[in-house]
Parts: C-alpha cells; structure tokens; sequence
C-alpha cells in the first residue's frame, strides 16, 4: 500500500473541501477501497473519513411512507431492518448477498453505490424502489434519480468533492424481490442482479419497476417489460413477455464469467421469476 | 471394545491449541533482525522473446539493497527468464529492499524490452503445426502414426521382400497428418491385452472426450520463505514447505552449496496438497537475494502471484472408448490423453492409466502426453494425476451401464477386481475392501431406495489411489515424570503429528497428553521423507512404532534389573512395568524407571526407529452425490453427499472423517467451480474473485462412512488417507447431474452457462 494522508473531519463541508483535491478518496466501509489501495490498483495521496461526520447513518421512516437511508449506513443493518424488508424486500435481499456477514458489518450502501459497479449488490433494488440520491457538495445540495446516478462502469455523475449523504426511497412497494445469477451461495459476485417491484391495486398491476445489474455498462431500468406490466393483470403470458422485454432491453458483455448470450437469457429468466415472486408477495 | 486404547480414537489434535489461539509460527511470522522484503519481478506477456533488462534506475532507488537477474545465479541453472519467457508471471528478476513499498516502486523501475510472440494456451490447439513453439520443432507421433511406424521398422529388416507392404504402410501413414504433434513435453504408452479384438467382441461402445480444467491447490498460505546467509558462508531457510530435507538438496542442488552448509526450518504449513514442494520459487530467490545483500531475506508470494507462478495441477484432454458386453462385463478400454503441463515437463501422465480404475479389465490401451502450453509448470494436487482420470473413466461407466440397462453400482461390483486377481503391475491383488466400500456408501446414503423429484439425480463413482512411502526417522525419550516426548523432522500435514503421538502413547501404555511431539531442523532432525504422497502416517507411523518398541525393550530390560526378575515376568500397562506373577502386586512407573536409568550403565530410555520402504495397499473411496439442477438457470444445488473409504485402519477416526470431508469438498470444487482460465494474454482470473473455491454454504454435511480392512504392511493397519477422496468426486457429480437432468457434461466445470447449454441443444427452452 502506498503511503497517504488520512483525515477525519467532523463536517460535510470540510470533507467535501478535502474531496475536492486531486487523488483524493472518501473512506467509508473500505472494503472496496482498501482491497484496492492493497492491491495498488488505488494510490490515493489523501484519504477521508467519513466516520465522524454526524447524520449520514441510519433508517427512517418518515409521516408520507418514504424511507431515508443515510449512506454511511451498513448494509448489515440495510438487510435486517424491519421497514426495509417489509416495504421493500428487493433491496433487502440484494443486502444479503453481498459477501458474508463480516463484509456487510463493515460496507456501506453509499460505498456499494458509489463504487460504480454494474454488479453492485443493492443497485437493482434501490433503482426498482426509485431511489433518490442525496448528494452534498461545495455548490450546496442536490437530488439525483437513481436510473441517473451511473455514467458508466465506476463511473457517475458526482463532481469532485461531492459526497452522498442519503437515499430517499419514495413509496413501498406491495411486492419486491431480487435474485442474483451466480455460482457460489455467498462470497459471488453477481454474474447478474435483477430486482422487480410492484404495486397491485385489486388484482391489477398499477406500478412496476425492474432494475438490473451487470447486463449493461451502468445498472439500467427495464421500461420496455414495465411499461408492459402496468395496468395489466398479471399472467403467465404477461410475464413471459415482460422477461423477454427486459432482455432486449439489456447489453450485457461477454467476460470470463459467462457469454452475453446466457446473461440475456437469465435477465429474461430472472426478472419473469422476480416478477413471480413479488406479485406473490404483493398478494400476501 | 477395541483391543487399543489410544490408536483408533476420537483424539483432539496435538496442535489445536497453538492452531487457535494463533500462537503457530508460520512462514510470514519470522522476522529476523535486519530482515529486507523480497519482490519477484515478472513478465507482463505469457509468450515474448527478452530484448534487454535494464536494472540501472531501481538499483539507484535508495531502500533497494540487491537486484539479481539469473546473471547473478552461479551455477547457471534457470531460475530466472533471460532470453525469452515461456508464460504470463515468469520471473526475470528478484530485488530485495528494506520497505515492501520499495520493492514495488524498484519493480516499477526495472525496463524490460520484450518482442511479443503469440502464445498457446490449449493442449488441443498446441500440438498442431500451426502453433507457436515453446522449445522447438520436435514432433512425435500418435497412436495410429506409431504403430504403423512400428510395423514399417519390423518390416525394414527385410526391405527387398517387403518393399510393397512397406510402401502400402506409408501410404496408410500419409492419412494421419494430424497425428504429428508439436509442443510435446512428455510421452507414455500402456497396453495389455488387444483392444481392437477386445472391441469387436463388445455388445456397447462409447466413446467421448473429457475436458478438465488446470486448477490450483489454494492451499490458505502462500509460498513464503524467508532466507539468511551469514559471513561464513552458512544459509538458514525458514521454509514453508512439504519437505525441508527436500528443499534443502533442492537448494543444494540449485546453487552447487554443500548439503549440509544449508539449514531448512520448516514452518507451521499453511496447506500443501502437494503444491508445497517447489524449490525454485522463492527458497533460491530468498536465498540469492539474501547472499547478495548480506541481509536475511523474505520473499512472499501474493494470492495473484499464486495463481500466474504457483505450480497448480494440470489440466487435460482425455479421448475415451469403452466397451462392454450386454450382460455387463467389460472387455476394452481406449485412451488418449493429452496433459497440458505448461512451459516445462512433468504434467502426471502417467496418472492416465488409472482410467482402469479397479476393474477387470482385460484389453487396455493408454497414450498420453504431456503437451507444452504458455502457463507455468504445474506439480502435485491430492492423488495427482487420478481425480482427472477417473473422471474420465467413471464418467463413461455411467454410459455404458445406462446402454445395457444395469444399475450404476451393480455395474461396478460385477467389475471390480477381486483379492487374488492378478493386477496391472504385475502380481496379484492384495485384500482391498473394494466391493465393502462401494456397498457400505450405497447403504448409508439409501442408494437402493433412492427417490428423485423432477430435476433431481443421483450419481455414484469409485477412485483409488495406494499411498506412496519412504525413509524416515524418529527418537523418543522417556523423562522422569513418565512423560514421553518424540522427536522427529517430518511436517505435520493434516494431523500426521497426532497420528504419530498416539502410536507412541498405545504402545508405551501412557496418556495421550503425556506424550509430546518435536520437529526438528535438518540440522537437528534424523531424515524424513516429504509429507506428501499420503505417506506420513504409513512411513512416520511405522517408524514411530519401531522407536516406540525401541523404548520399550529397554524398558523392560531396566524393570527386569531394577526389580530383580526376569523380562519375561514383565508387562508394560497403564504406565507402569508390572511383574505379572507377583502377589502381593509389585510394579514400577516409567517415571522411577527413566529416573533410575540415569545412574545405570545402559543409559536413559531412548528409543530409535528408523524406517524405508514397504509394499503398500491400494484404497478405494465410493461417493454418492444427490443433486437438484435448476433447468433455468443451470444451477446445481447439492442435496446430499456421502463418501465411503477403505482406510485399512483409522488411527484417529476424527482426522480421517476431516480427510474425506477436505478431499470431497475439493472434489466438488473441480467438479463445479474451480478452473483456471486463460486468454492470449494468459491466465485471467487470478485471484478468488473469479477463481472460484467453494465455501461452506454450498455443500450440505458431508456423510462419512470409514470402512477397514487392513493393510498388511501399515500400522495398525493403516493406510494413507488423504488423497484417495479427492478421486472420484469429480466422476459423482457429473454423474448425479447427468441422471438428474439426462444429458451428459463431460467439460468441467459443470457451471450454469454450460448445464443451461446442453438443455437448449436437447430441445429444452427457457
Ligand atoms: C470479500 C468481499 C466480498 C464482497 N462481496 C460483494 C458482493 O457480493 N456484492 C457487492 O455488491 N459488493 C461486494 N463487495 C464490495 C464491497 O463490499 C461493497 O461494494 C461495499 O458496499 C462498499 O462499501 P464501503 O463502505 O466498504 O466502501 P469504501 O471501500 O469505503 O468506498 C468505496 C468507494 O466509494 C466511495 N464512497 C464511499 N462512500 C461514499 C459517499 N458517501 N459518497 C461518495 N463516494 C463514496 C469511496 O471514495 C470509494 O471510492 C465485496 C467486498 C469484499 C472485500
């Protein structure tokens, strides 16, 4: 590991100042960051601490049914928090997955998001419950949509010193799921997420929104399939279409993982099985 | 009951404190004073011809205290790259520094000129003439080729007479063009019986090609020494290694030093699987670097490092036919192997005669070889050479049983050689619980009333593997508080160390926790074989026995003076020498008799064994695997798995449940997971992100199911029991994959893409 300098300032304003220089990063959990300054693929000059920075933690619910996430918060406790789970399982679930539970004492949503990658475990949910980005910066405030966040692997719209305090998730959702494609049980990184979420109003789809991740350069919404669900009932039939919407709607590469053949044909699987799952929830 | 109070149970391992409170000194916790940090510095290309190093800008960066090319290697054998590099990672150069951070910056610095060659990754793709070459033009011939050149020379001694015959033979040659093979390294041939006639006779044949993927022991620590030359001339290694005494003529071997001016301290091993053995690639480093700058050295590999210059199993490419008549029995098996074994020789090929597996087989032919491939040389990996081949073979088992209607595990009890069979090597067959094993495993995981719901399967293979053996010492003494200490210089793989502890407490009659064990150096220590090779417990334990007896005898003859009666009056138990006529009883503690000793003139109780060679008996281990396949998304959730192993004799029941456990779980692993994988630019996962071990979420409780028939020759009984898992898992899952969803994957591993594949091309959509 090469040789830093590490600050820990006690106020958004301060860190955003100490961001904004050259080769400087943010710590949050570290277990991205610090995996690659080991790995000398990071040589930060100045690393900050968020730690010490009071309000960027925890889960509320406030009075119009929207959930705040605070970006330092871990995703352990994403997982396990009772609001989560129940209004939106999908996020829950894709906080489950990542790692093992070591790992997910230590990460944070915020570092899992910033990060940028396509594979990151709580993206498809937090696009398929329309997450809004909090980000906080030296030109003041302002609130991204998720779907708008990511410009390309490891790449988003943050300018230099600009800091993600929170996510705001708007409304539940009656149902929500999230699988991830992989080969090992835990420790896999996704060879794809897909996250389906919907509302149901008397047996009839009134809502849906299907994120996924690793099937293009940046987490993509497949509005195609959930412009197909909406209003409609939901049928085998329906389904099957949406799923094949959602494929043609994904750009998935091919890597030492898996060709982009099978990655389309499982967003197809995956999101007709999401789907399955979050209407049954829906129904519960 | 047991007849034996030590040997045979559940004991707790000798080194389960030191192991869990983290008090074990492994190879990255010695820190000498003055210790610099080593740093191998590598081709960035798996295939290019060395324009030039230049070392002049790192030299001058200060921290950096040596910089060796293989220039600075006196003897002149290859420990570094010079004029071309054969794969991604091949080492050019070694500096030592006083900062790890240095070292990499000096890496940095260090300009190497390469000209880029194309490289071949492939066995298949290498023999061909359209390859790049790794080490020149040389062909050789295959099968077909050879035999056809083999009848030509018989027919040359008459050339006049048989000039048409010839010319008809060279014609028939010309058909085999693809049979002239490049890149080959090695090359075996095996035949008994005739196949062709033995094919004709058959009611089944079925032929495939098997692929199995190169994967890596990733053993927990990676390869670490640390190496300190002082003024005069002598070396100390602090190894992590199999086999300090073969590192040190290693070394010796390496760099023309006397045997003995070198001292190998072996360190607690992290894991070895027989990976843990190589001299070259950081002991001589360690060793030049620390020579050069007069300081002790570290050099430590990274888990990347690992992957591109460890020395992982091979790889390979098996063309298999069997036959077999309608009624079950099979008459003849075919194979050809190709090894993928990197930039030098040395892949296990030899290990392709196992296709056999411990069937009666009476016509078999086997050509392997070894094919040269941009990837680093590969080594040992549990029963090296047997888990790929038996892959191949039991695979096909499963076919030929599905074709004429048997059942899987019937199939395989009518096949198997039976005691007194005359076998492969020559000989006969020894006892060897061949058929109990394959039974007690279909017993205990309820093979003859098996179930499966749709997408489930079931699958069952057999492999076998002998433990190998060598020369060993052992001293023990006995103190005068009656506790008994062993001294030794084998490495503790796996719990041999307690295996050895508790011979010498049965038959010394003490407690377990009265015995202790010491490893020595090979300064200090009598000669030990490598831990490798399933060994230890048959070499180390015999010899262990021979010490103890050793002390023993004396034992007795210092009871028999100091209680005044003859030896044969005498028996050893609980600890104390007894006379056994005596009434009122009369006895003496091994503690009096070792405090007594010191005063005769016969000396303290000392015991020796010293041990070489004996015959060993083979071991089978049968699995059975249930499986569940998600046809969607081709993945494959393992519902049950249980493994039985003939063990000749468990010395402690608990270590032999934790060797089959390990080797099936490695097992599962190449069958589903793990593969090394490369492109044009060499290999392209190095590390565990992609390269895929499993964890314990992916396998249910591994059922063990210890069988024992004795082997004649080992103590107790015993047999080597760490490799023979490993054997057949491979086979187990393809086969339970294949019975739960009808096709046959006969690539590894069986990931989902591929199982997603094979049903599409059958017709099943998503
Ligand atoms: C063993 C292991 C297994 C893993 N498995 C998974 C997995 O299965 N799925 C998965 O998705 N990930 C996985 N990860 C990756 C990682 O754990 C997650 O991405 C994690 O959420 C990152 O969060 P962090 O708090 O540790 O981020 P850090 O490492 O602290 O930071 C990561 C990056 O985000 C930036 N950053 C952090 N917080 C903010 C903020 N508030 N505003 C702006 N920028 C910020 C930092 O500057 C840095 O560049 C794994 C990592 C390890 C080591």
């Amino acid at each position: 590991m090469k040789n830093f300098e590490y600050f820990e300032p006690n106020t958004l304003a301060e860190a955003s100042r100490l961001f904004a220089e050259e080769h400087a990063q943010l710590l949050a959990g570290g277990t991205d960051l610090i995996i690659g300054m080991k790995a000398y693929t990071e040589t930060p000059q100045s690393v900050i601490s968020l730690q010490n920075i009071p309000g960027l933690t925890g889960i509320t619910k406030d009075s119009d049914e929207s959930i705040t996430i605070g970006a330092m918060t871990k995703v352990r406790e994403v997982e396990l928090s009772e609001d989560i789970l129940k209004h939106h399982t999908a996020l829950a679930e894709g906080a489950s997955e990542i790692g093992s539970i070591q790992i997910r004492n230590l990460a944070t949503i915020g570092g899992n998001i910033a990060h940028a990658s396509p594979a990151a475990d709580t993206v498809a949910g937090l696009l398929a419950a329309d997450a809004q980005v909090h980000i906080s910066g030296a030109d003041g405030e302002r609130t991204v949509p998720i779907n708008e966040l990511f410009t390309g692997p490891g790449q988003t719209v943050l300018t230099p010193g600009e800091i993600i305090t929170q996510f705001r998730l708007p409304s539940p959702a009656s149902g929500s799921h999230y699988i991830k494609h992989k080969i090992r049980e835990v420790m896999d990184l996704a060879f794809i997420g897909v996250a389906s979420a919907v509302n149901v109003d008397n047996g009839t789809i009134t809502d849906a929104r299907i994120g996924l991740a690793a099937v293009a350069p940046t987490p993509i919404r497949a509005i195609a399939a959930e412009e197909l669900l909406k209003g409609n009932e939901p049928t085998d039939e329906l389904l099957t279409q949406a799923g094949e919407a959602a494929a043609a709607a994904s750009s998935p590469i091919s890597d030492l993982r898996c060709s982009a053949e099978h990655r389309k044909e499982m967003v197809n699987v995956l999101t007709r099985r999401t789907l399955q799952y979050a209407l049954e929830r829906a129904r519960n | 009951m047991s007849e034996y109070s030590v040997v045979g149970q559940k004991l707790p391992r000798v080194d389960a404190v030191e192991k869990v409170t983290g008090a074990a000194q492994y190879g990255a916790d010695v820190h000498p004073p003055g210790m610099l940090y080593g740093k191998i510095v590598r081709s960035k290309h798996p295939h290019a011809n060395i324009l030039s190093i230049d070392t002049s800008e790192a030299e001058k960066l200060p921290g950096v205290r040596a910089i060796i090319t293989q220039d600075d290697v006196p003897s002149g054998r290859r420990v570094f790259a010079t004029h071309k590099v054969l794969y991604l990672g091949e080492p050019l150069a070694a500096i030592a520094a006083t900062d790890p951070d240095i070292a990499e910056e000096a890496a940095e610095l260090i300009k190497i000129e390469y000209e880029i060659l194309p490289s071949v990754q492939d066995v298949t793709e290498s023999i061909k003439s359209s390859a790049p070459r790794l080490h020149g033009d040389e062909t050789k011939d295959g099968p077909n080729r050879r035999s056809i050149n083999a009848k030509i020379k018989e027919l040359s001694s008459d050339q006049e007479n048989n000039s048409a015959e010839i010319r008809k033979l060279e014609v028939e040659l010309e058909k085999y063009t693809d049979e002239v093979y490049y890149n080959i390294s090695a090359e075996t041939h095996t035949e008994a019986g005739d196949v062709e006639k033995g094919f004709e006779e058959c009611d089944v044949v079925v032929e495939d090609t098997y692929v199995i993927p190169r994967v890596h022991q990733t053993y927990m620590e990676p390869h670490v020494s640390v190496a300190s030359a002082d003024s005069s001339g002598k070396i100390t290694v602090w190894a992590s290694t199999q086999g300090p005494f073969a590192i040190r003529s290693g070394i010796a071997g390496t760099l023309g030093i006397p045997l003995t001016q070198i001292n190998v301290i072996g360190t607690t091993m992290g894991g070895g699987f027989g990976g843990r053995f190589g001299v070259i690639i950081t002991h001589v480093p360690a060793v030049l670097l620390s020579q050069k700058s007069g300081r002790p050295v570290r050099v430590q590999m990274t888990r990347e490092e690992e992957f591109l210059d460890g020395r992982p199993a091979p790889g390979c490419v098996i063309k298999l036919k069997t036959g077999a008549t309608k009624e079950g029995h099979i008459l003849a098996r075919q194979a050809l192997a190709f090894w993928d074994s990197g930039s030098v020789s040395g892949a296990s090929i030899g290990s392709t005669i196992r296709v056999r597996g411990v069937y009666k087989i009476p016509n078999i032919k086997v050509d392997a070889y070894g094919v040269h491939t941009n990837k680093s040389g590969t080594a040992a990996y549990r029963a090296p050479g047997a888990p790929q081949a038996i892959f191949a073979g039991e695979s096909q088992l499963d076919e030929i049983a599905e074709r004429i209607g048997m059942d899987p595990v019937e199939f395989r009890l009518m096949n198997m050689r039976e005691e007194g069979d005359s076998v492969p090597a020559g000989g006969t067959e020894p006892k060897v619980g061949y058929k109990e094993t394959l039974e007690a495993v279909a017993n205990a995981a309820g093979w003859w009333e098996r179930e499966a719901d749709e997408n489930q399967g079931w699958g069952v293979a057999v492999g076998d593997w002998t433990n190998g053996c060598g020369p060993g010492g052992v001293y023990v003494s006995v103190h005068e508080d009656g506790s008994v200490r062993i001294f030794h210089g084998s490495m503790d793989i796996t719990g041999t160390d307690t295996a050895i502890t508790q011979i010498i407490a049965e038959i010394l009659t003490v407690p377990y926790q009265s015995v202790t064990i010491r490893r020595g150096d090979t300064d200090s220590a009598p000669y030990s074989t490598g831990s490798g090779g399933s060994v230890v417990t048959f070499t180390m334990g015999n010899t262990a026995k021979l010490a103890a007896e050793d002390a023993h005898r004396r034992i007795l003859e210092l009871a028999a003076e100091r209680l005044n009666t003859d030896q044969d009056n005498l028996e050893l138990k609980d600890g104390a020498v007894h006379v056994v006529t005596a009434d009122p009883p009369k006895s003496i503690s091994l503690g009096e008799l070792a405090a007594y000793s010191l005063s005769t003139t016969g000396g303290p109780i000392v015991g020796k064994g010293s041990f070489a060679r004996q015959p060993s008996t083979p071991a089978l281990a049968a699995q059975i695997a249930k499986v569940e396949v998600d046809p969607d998304t081709g993945r494959t959730r393992v519902l049950k798995l249980v493994a039985s192993q003939d063990v000749g004799f468990a010395i402690n029941p608990m270590a032999v449940e934790g060797q089959i456990e390990g080797g099936v779980v490695q097992g599962y692993a190449w069958a589903m997971m793990e593969e090394m994988q490369y492109n044009e630019n060499g290999n392209v996962n190095p590390g565990f992100v992609d390269y895929r071990v499993p964890t314990s979420a992916d396998l249910p409780t591994v059922e063990s199911v210890i069988v024992e028939v004795p082997a004649p020759n080992g103590p107790y009984g015993a047999k080597g029991v760490g490799e023979p898992p490993i054997t057949p898992t491979l086979a187990t899952m393809a086969n339970a994959v294949k019975d739960a969803i009808g096709i046959r994957v006969s690539e590894l591993p069986i990931k989902p893409e591929k199982v997603v594949e094979a049903l599409k091309n059958n017709g099943h959509g998503a």
